[in-house]
């Protein structure tokens, strides 16, 4: 968080809620934006969109007036659970096959047989 | 000549052409299943009609029709049109219409033309025919189901490939295609069928559902299975060989190709040699490019000049020769030899060792006398030349060597020497032959000439071309069928023992007996390597086979789909071959390998890039400068006086499907050697 967006969050910023990676929400209190009130999320860590969960998300974008911690809260069990985009990271997906991941993958056309000496 | 209209344009043509072969001349394209410009004429698809006047008022067949003075022809008239209709609908009344599962799709002539003249739907309700698929062998596999009767396929096995053994059994509906007795196909051109057959009833075992026809890249490159250099096409997916098409040629091999340079190609994908090696402690391990050069550099730097050798094997190209014969003389090393077979030839004139008559030219020929060889298995794309020169009438041919069934009637003379002596004699019947033949002509193969008399049965074969007047004008009736791709060319470029230098047979004993210390294989496998145990052997070559067995140092190379390179062909045609796929693994281009080696000699090779070798070729003979042409090579000494062992001439291929590195490691060739072999006829189902 800057500077800026710290005194910001201090002199016009109330809390509405914590998600569960720990990223703040805040409301803007007074003047209003395009009509609507400013919402927006002070992340804990790096800042990365993608880190805002779906509940979160809706109301962050005026989708709906409260943020849908409730609905949240009673999600079925099949339901997975809310990951950030791992692009670049240690954890990105790599395909089977992939150096990272042993480099043994099944067999493809285009694939040769090398000779060896024993 | 006679003079026709067609479609109101008039044109004059030969007299004797079909108005099939007219409108293809006038630039009309006339559609058609069972015509093929070198098949005889059946007519039975009916596809080719035409409306034709003065005639009877009804659509013709073209490629059956002569033309005559004053026709009008008319390729494109309502009625035709119609016509073709109604044959199109008829032949898709008992055509499966499995396009997306067959592998014709995207290179069928009934699909293309059912674009043109089919209809969108079918008025046929009942029941389809449906035909039981034959066993035709390891090569072709038959979806009989889509045959539609063309008989293409009868045709080239009786005609081109000379083995009567397709055939059709009913008639109408009922008529069916195949061996009458379920048996696989002894040609060695069986392949050309799955070429012919416009619907996809014969198709390709090998590359069954493997690739897609537009999803292939086509690169046109020439063969180096056998010494005719045929041309082919080479279609590749991405880094991999997928099949092997022959490409059109009349002075070469017309359109065929023999079934070993067509089917071996899936032996380039097998026993590869992708990286270099060193021997360290006894054992081959795998090392980088740098230190396995530098190892075999200071190798060659500290051996006396004269214990080193080289051998060129049988699909080694012209570039890495001349480069590694630049290398040697740099080096000073007088042995050096591209027959590793041990051919008693080179060294004296051109035209003693080329096949000077000319592929083409077994077209003029009236008669034909084979020594020691047996062109079905070593040359078969010009067996089926001389077959169809037998077709043609007037032409008598007789073998001295094996009696075998090359596909046209051959006089069996005898099986050695002696025979030969006797024919020159005159005590033959067949000497009467020859010497009334206005054109006759001799081929000589390597079952003569690789023996240890051979420069002796070449010696004898160049008397009879004289005493037979074979040598006449511009006719030149020697021949000289090599069986390895490398040979002309090695020959060509000198690749031969300098002065004191060893022979093959003199480098192999040299190396067993400790004289030769360092032997360099360029892609040589078919020699005696168990006498290179002693010696420090760098192998250079593509494939695992018995000379990386024996190797101390081995350079992986590129095998002829992954190298521009230029082959020449037993007629002395010099051609250039083509970059398909790139070499597995670290493999690099074979003169480039012996270019890096010449750096760390301290040697430096006078070129850097493909050109500049290839300039450097048409210094070295005039023949690498006029590429795909053949160079008339005036009559010359060679050959040497001497009594001939009478042994029988043996034919030096035993097995056809086997006999290079790459159709060794290929399991199409594996599978069609034990049907050839009469073990297996391959079984499907239950069976197997």
């Amino acid at each position: 968080m800057s500077l800026g967006t710290f005194i910001y969050t201090l002199v016009n910023g109330d809390l509405v809620g914590t998600d569960e990676f720990g990223n703040r929400y805040y409301r803007g209190r007074g003047r209003k934006l395009n009509g609507r009130e400013r919402r927006w999320v002070v992340y804990r860590g790096k800042v990365e969109a993608s880190k805002v969960p779906p509940e979160w998300h809706a109301w962050l974008h005026h989708t709906v007036d409260d943020p849908l911690t409730e609905k949240a809260a009673k999600a079925r069990a099949w339901q997975m659970e809310h990951q950030p985009n791992l692009t670049g990271s240690p954890e990105a997906y790599r395909p089977a096959g992939h150096e990272y991941k042993g480099g043994q993958r099944k067999r493809a056309t285009g694939d040769y047989e090398a000779w060896s000496p024993e | 000549m006679p003079k026709l209209t067609i479609d109101g344009e008039e044109i004059e043509v030969e007299a004797g052409l079909t108005v099939l072969q007219a409108c293809e001349l006038a630039g009309k394209e006339i559609p058609r299943f069972c015509y093929h410009e070198r098949l005889s004429v059946a007519g039975n698809c009916r596809m080719c009609l035409v409306e034709v006047a003065p005639g009877p008022p009804k659509p013709a067949a073209s490629c059956a029709l002569p033309v005559s003075d004053g026709m009008t022809i008319k390729t494109d008239s309502e009625m035709v049109k119609k016509a073709r209709r109604g044959v199109m609908e008829f032949l898709l009344i008992n055509h499966p219409l499995d396009c997306p599962i067959c592998d014709q799709g995207g290179e069928c002539d009934l699909q293309d033309q059912a674009m043109g003249y089919g209809t969108d739907r079918s008025r046929f309700l009942e029941n389809k025919r449906a035909v039981e698929d034959k066993n035709l062998g390891p090569l072709i596999k038959t979806i009989m189901t889509r045959c539609i009767h063309c008989t293409r396929c009868i045709r080239f096995a009786t005609e081109i490939a000379g083995v009567p053994e397709m055939g059709a059994t009913g008639r109408g509906e009922h008529m069916e295609v195949g061996t009458y007795v379920e048996k696989a196909l002894t040609s060695e051109l069986s392949g050309n069928m799955i070429d012919l057959c416009p619907v996809g009833a014969l198709t390709s075992k090998p590359y069954a559902f493997t690739a897609r026809s537009w999803e292939l890249k086509k690169t046109e490159s020439v063969d180096v299975l056998d010494a005719v250099g045929a041309n082919i096409r080479v279609d590749a997916r991405g880094p991999e060989v997928m099949r092997v098409l022959p490409r059109n040629n009349d002075d070469v091999n017309e359109e065929w190709i023999s079934d070993k340079s067509r089917f071996a190609c899936d032996g380039l994908k097998r026993q590869r040699l992708d990286k270099p090696y060193l021997r360290k402690n006894g054992k081959l391990q795998p090392v980088e490019w740098n230190e396995a050069l530098a190892a075999v550099g200071a190798k060659l730097s500290k051996t006396d000049s004269k214990k080193i050798a080289a051998i060129a094997g049988d699909m080694a190209d012209c570039e890495s020769m001349l480069a590694l014969r630049d290398l040697m003389a740099s080096l000073g090393v007088p042995n050096l030899d591209c027959r590793q077979d041990g051919a008693k030839i080179g060294g004296g004139a051109r035209s003693g060792y080329l096949f000077n008559t000319s592929i083409a030219g077994i077209d003029d020929a009236d008669a034909l006398l084979i020594v020691g060889a047996n062109p079905r298995l070593e040359a078969p794309v010009l067996n089926a030349r001389i077959r169809k020169r037998y077709l043609m009438g007037g032409f008598k041919a007789a073998v001295i060597g094996e009696n075998v069934d090359l596909t046209y009637p051959a006089a069996h003379l005898g099986a050695g020497p002696d025979s030969l002596s006797r024919l020159i004699s005159g005590e033959d019947p067949f000497a009467e032959v020859l010497k009334k033949a206005e054109r006759p002509m001799l081929i000589v193969g390597m079952g003569a000439l690789t023996r240890n008399d051979g420069a002796a049965v070449l010696g004898l074969a160049r008397k009879a071309a004289e005493t037979f007047g074979m040598i006449d004008g511009d006719w030149n009736g020697f021949n000289v069928l090599h069986t390895a791709a490398s040979r002309v060319g090695g020959l060509d470029l000198g690749f031969l023992p300098g002065e004191g230098g060893r022979d093959t047979a003199g480098i192999l004993s040299g190396a067993d007996s400790g004289d030769i210390e360092v032997v360099y294989l360029l892609g040589a496998d078919e020699i005696d390597t168990s006498k290179l145990d002693k010696a420090f052997v760098v192998y250079q070559g593509h494939h695992g086979d018995a000379g990386a067995h024996v190797a101390d140092a081995i350079f992986p190379g590129a095998a002829y789909t992954e190298k521009s390179a230029t082959y020449v062909n037993t007629e002395g045609r010099a051609q250039h071959g083509a970059l398909a796929v790139f070499p597995p693994g670290e493999a690099k281009e074979d003169w480039a390998i012996l270019r890096a080696l010449s750096a760390v000699l301290n040697k430096v090779l006078p070129f850097d890039t493909l050109a500049q070798v290839r300039s450097k070729l048409a210094e070295a003979h005039p023949v690498f400068a006029h590429i795909d042409s053949v160079i008339a090579e005036p009559w010359g000494d060679f050959g040497a006086d001497g009594a001939a062992d009478p042994a029988p001439f043996k034919s030096p291929i035993d097995n056809f499907y086997m006999t290079d590195p790459i159709s060794r490691a290929s399991k199409t060739m594996a599978e069609c050697t034990a049907v050839a072999r009469g073990e297996v006829l391959e079984q499907t189902g239950t069976d197997g």
